[in-house]
């Protein structure tokens, strides 16, 4: 249940202070992973497919070998390991065969990356091609070659279970009430079909990793992922090897993740190349154009959706069919399908539903885990049916959701859980007043709005230590990973708040597998809620330790302490010792204090299989204009209102909102990975495959919703995934009612729109 | 083959041997180690790697370090006047929280420095059509432009 929080002054949370590593980041002194250098580091590259399905029939690398500077040569068995975390379907290089065009099929290490790439062109491969396929409703019929003939043997997670004999590698189900029943209580039903394209997360660091293995065989790795605990277990089932072999050590900043790095991407045949350098580290450093066709991509989808509406607007029951084009790996689409579904009929009262996801192998590039994680597909299904509907039935689109939104104690329509700490109605009503919803405008201008509710993965663990040094100076020990959105910052401010010692004297770790304990990942939207809590509650430990050093030295008992401003004082009195003559104090020759914290939430299950224990809730609401001539849209401000639970951070909470924003923008008018018929990737650059500039982006009003979540840490959830989710919708929302144009394929591009105007105008 | 030019960088005079076909986006990172300026696309389409060429901002993958006798290069390492005091436009980067992962920042201020030494006193819509050629994925631009225009201030009320 929600609790209100006592009303308490912070002197930490809350505060927008600044960030911790700002300054490292304007000097040009904050280091990434193609930063860092070794003096014996050798350069790898990788020759990759041409084709998105073939037979490789043999590669002769003998040349390659030759070449004076080259140092190793791999294929695919000379590290015959398959890794991914939903399945282990994919080889570290490809063996016996390639299933998209960009998959990594050779690699060099040489002495300087030109030798390599040199090298790596003499390679000859002869390949036999095979029927491709990219359709994600032609892959799904059970006539269709399989991508993936020993799907049946490969090993899952447990919530994953592949079709044999399909190319379907992960299906689920959600069930609440009874479908049919409430289809036939329903005055009016409506259905309809909508395609999300296929985008980039376009992270403007560009993937890389460093690996090097040592005399015992023992890897290191240093790369830019979002889960250092999660990549080194997923090694090490890989592999086949235990955790201690490997070791994951995160470069102190990374440039942009947005859920892409994670898993396993260059790390695979950088590992494969390491084991063959004599003990030589190897960095690899992808390309702009392979950091689009072979890293990670956005899922493209089909989503139909099917709602029946008694006459006075009550939604009585929802159907949604998700289907997911994954390419040629797993990865984690079917997770991403998973939380997809969770949220595929919307954050409304529904009480019957029925929601079906397919995650669907293709020969397109592989497609995982972007911000949002399944949501901006499904969303743009049900959020514009929501439209649709109002305007058939003649609701104001803000009307029509508030008379169905989730509230405090609402039934999740798709789980069955009770609801708390639900913000979504404070967050439509706030957004849609910042755009002036419901004021006349002029023609060809148009407003929407669309909303969202977002599960977390669960359950998953995170743990942390802290230490008190004899000066007073605390370090965080903790494997969160610095992204971009702050999590440093975050966990500095909490331990500030929960110790008393101001922000100046902490500092946040970068993770280290060897030395930073277990966290689930940096995903999720959960490091706040997660990685605080056990941020928090090792803070706690530490300062009990500390009061009860100074409880004697003061002369009184612990529960008579409190921690401000770096001072273990006596409550209500003036009695008081800094943190540093306590410790000192008590151990004259020096040491340390020495807090752990754990949180794991109190949830039977497996990863992803338990209800989330939070929701996040969010609205957006769009004021844009089209010109009717050309069909160009003016996106003029979008006003995007979060409940985050808590903003730990507000400042932060609004970057957060504004970048996420302007990605949605991105992809509602404008982002799409384009092939041609035969699976190479078109336009795999930023001119081709244009993103939001400082030009493109609009007006944005950021607004922060505080339903606190009573297991959070003050009260915080998340908001990362949110930001993106429903912009889109909200966009395509507007240009309906701008033009009653209604587009159920995005990006609604000028030249889509264009054409439809013109067919409206004919 | 190998030319030898002679140029400065951030200040000091530098003789450099360097492989005709490196750029100076390569000179800088790789053999003088100012890995501030980042390497994002190597195309000129990203700008994480601008630097300022004789005060002018430039992709520094796109220019030829051989092309680079008797110019004048200045990073981000350098930016601030003593390498202690922060130039403006760091502070404002730092406190309008225009920083997120931080990949576009050493670019952008680069960028923006070029901008604001040639109109210091841009419209909103100057400042985002100037810095149009930087990407940023993370921040949505809001707090860039901010922070830049507040920098744009700031140095207007020193100058005065």
């Amino acid at each position: 249940m929600t609790v209100t929080l006592e009303i308490k002054k912070y002197t930490a949370v809350g505060k927008s202070i600044q960030r911790v590593d700002a300054l490292e980041k304007v000097t040009g002194r904050a280091i990434y992973g193609d930063d860092i250098r070794f003096p014996d580091l050798l350069y790898g590259k990788v020759l990759r497919s041409p084709y998105a399905h073939a037979r490789i029939k043999s590669i002769d690398t003998s040349e390659a070998e030759r070449v004076p500077g080259v140092k190793a040569v791999v294929t695919g068995k000379d590290a015959p390991f398959r890794g991914g975390e939903a399945i282990r379907d994919q080889p570290f290089l490809a063996v016996g065969k390639v299933r998209f065009a960009g998959e990594a099929v050779a690699a060099v290490a040489a002495e300087t990356e030109k030798i390599a790439e040199h090298a790596t062109g003499l390679i000859r491969v002869e390949y036999e091609q095979l029927p491709t396929l990219f359709d994600v409703l032609e892959a799904m019929k059970p006539e269709a070659p399989r991508i993936h003939e020993e799907l049946h043997t490969y090993a899952h997670m447990p919530i994953v279970n592949p079709i044999p004999n399909t190319n379907i590698c992960a299906k689920f189900e959600f069930n609440q009430g009874d479908i049919e029943k409430g289809f036939k209580q329903a005055d009016h039903v409506f259905e309809e079909t909508f395609t999300f394209p296929t985008g980039h997360h376009c992270q403007i660091e560009p993937f890389m990793a460093i690996a090097q293995a040592d005399i015992s065989g023992r890897i290191t790795i240093w790369v830019p992922n979002d889960a250092p605990h999660r990549l080194r277990k997923d090694l090490a089932d890989a592999m086949g090897v235990p955790f201690e072999r490997l070791r994951v050590i995160s470069p102190p900043y990374m440039g942009g993740g947005f859920g892409g790095k994670g898993g396993l991407k260059v790390e695979m045949v950088c590992i494969a190349l390491a084991m063959h350098t004599d003990y030589r580290p190897v960095k690899i450093v992808l390309t702009r154009e392979e950091t689009f066709t072979s890293s990670l991509m956005k899922h493209q989808a089909v989503v139909t959706v099917k709602t029946g509406v008694k006459k006075d607007g009550t939604i009585i029951a929802s159907q949604s069919k998700l289907i997911y084009n994954t390419g040629a790996y797993a990865e984690k689409g079917p997770t991403v399908t998973l939380h997809g579904c969770e949220s595929g009929v919307g954050p409304y009262r529904i009480p019957n539903v029925k929601v079906e996801g397919f995650t669907v192998y293709t020969n397109r590039p592989v497609a995982g885990a972007l911000r949002g994680y399944g949501l901006p597909q499904s969303s743009f299904a049900h959020e514009s049916l929501m439209d649709m509907i109002a305007a058939k039935m003649g609701w104001d689109p803000v009307e029509f959701r508030l008379k169905n939104a989730l509230e405090e104690g609402s039934i999740n329509p798709t789980r069955g859980d009770v609801l708390t700490s639900v913000g979504l109605k404070e967050c439509i009503l706030k957004a849609a007043k910042a755009i002036e919803w419901g004021k006349p405008r002029p023609p060809n201008r148009g407003v929407g709005i669309a909303c969202e509710y977002k599960a977390t993965k669960t359950p998953s663990g995170s743990a942390a230590f802290i230490k008190v040094e004899n000066d007073g100076g605390v370090s965080v020990i903790t494997s969160a990973v610095e992204v971009g959105q702050g999590i440093k910052t975050i966990l500095t401010q909490i331990a500030s708040e929960e110790l008393g010692v101001p922000v100046e004297r902490i500092t946040v770790t970068s993770p280290d597998t060897d030395y930073t304990p277990f966290d689930a990942s940096t995903t999720a939207s959960r490091a706040t809620f997660h990685m605080g809590n056990a941020v928090r509650l090792a803070t706690k430990d530490a300062k009990e330790q500390i009061f009860a050093l100074a409880a004697p030295m003061l002369g009184v008992s612990p529960e008579e302490l409190e921690a401000v401003n770096g001072d273990v004082r006596v409550k209500g009195g003036s009695k008081k010792m800094t943190i540093a003559e306590v410790i000192r104090g008590k151990y004259r020759a020096g040491h340390t204090i020495l807090g752990r914290g754990s949180y794991y939430p109190e949830i039977q299950g497996t990863m992803f299989s338990a209800r989330s224990i939070f929701y996040m809730y969010g609205a957006q609401a769009v004021d844009l204009e089209v010109d009717p001539e050309t069909g160009k849209i003016r996106v003029i401000k979008i006003a995007a209102a979060h409940d985050v639970g808590k903003a730990i951070n507000p400042k932060a909470c609004e970057g957060q909102i504004e970048g996420g924003v302007v990605q949605g923008m991105g992809t509602a008018v404008f982002e799409e990975v384009k092939f041609d018929t035969s699976g190479n990737m078109l336009n795999p650059n930023f001119r081709d495959y244009r993103i939001p500039t400082a030009s493109d982006a609009p007006e944005i009003v950021p607004i922060i919703v505080e339903a606190t979540h009573d297991e959070g840490p003050f009260g915080a959830k998340g908001i990362g995934e949110m930001t993106l989710v429903s912009t889109p919708t909200a966009i395509a929302n507007a240009v309906y009612n701008a033009t009653g144009i209604r587009i159920k394929e995005l990006p609604v591009t000028q030249e889509k729109l264009f054409n439809s105007l013109k067919d409206r105008n004919a | 083959m190998k030319r030898v030019v002679r140029f400065r960088v951030n200040g000091e005079q530098k003789t450099a041997h360097v492989e005709v076909t490196k750029t100076l986006l390569d000179v800088l990172r790789e053999d003088m180690f100012l890995t501030g300026t980042k390497r994002g696309c190597d195309s000129g389409e990203c700008g994480a790697c601008t630097v300022l060429l004789n005060g002018q901002a430039v992709h520094s993958c796109l220019v030829l370090a051989a092309e680079l006798d008797g110019k004048d290069v200045l990073t981000i390492e350098a930016l601030s006047k003593d390498r202690r005091e922060l130039h403006p436009l760091q502070k404002a980067f730092i406190e309008k929280g225009a920083v997120q992962c931080g990949f576009c920042t050493p670019g952008l201020i680069m960028t923006a420095k070029a901008l604001l030494d040639e109109n210091p006193n841009p419209t909103e819509e100057e400042v985002r059509y100037g810095v149009s050629g930087n990407l940023c994925r993370c921040t949505g631009y809001s707090k860039i432009v901010e922070a830049i225009l507040t920098a744009g201030e700031e140095i207007r009320r020193c100058n005065k």
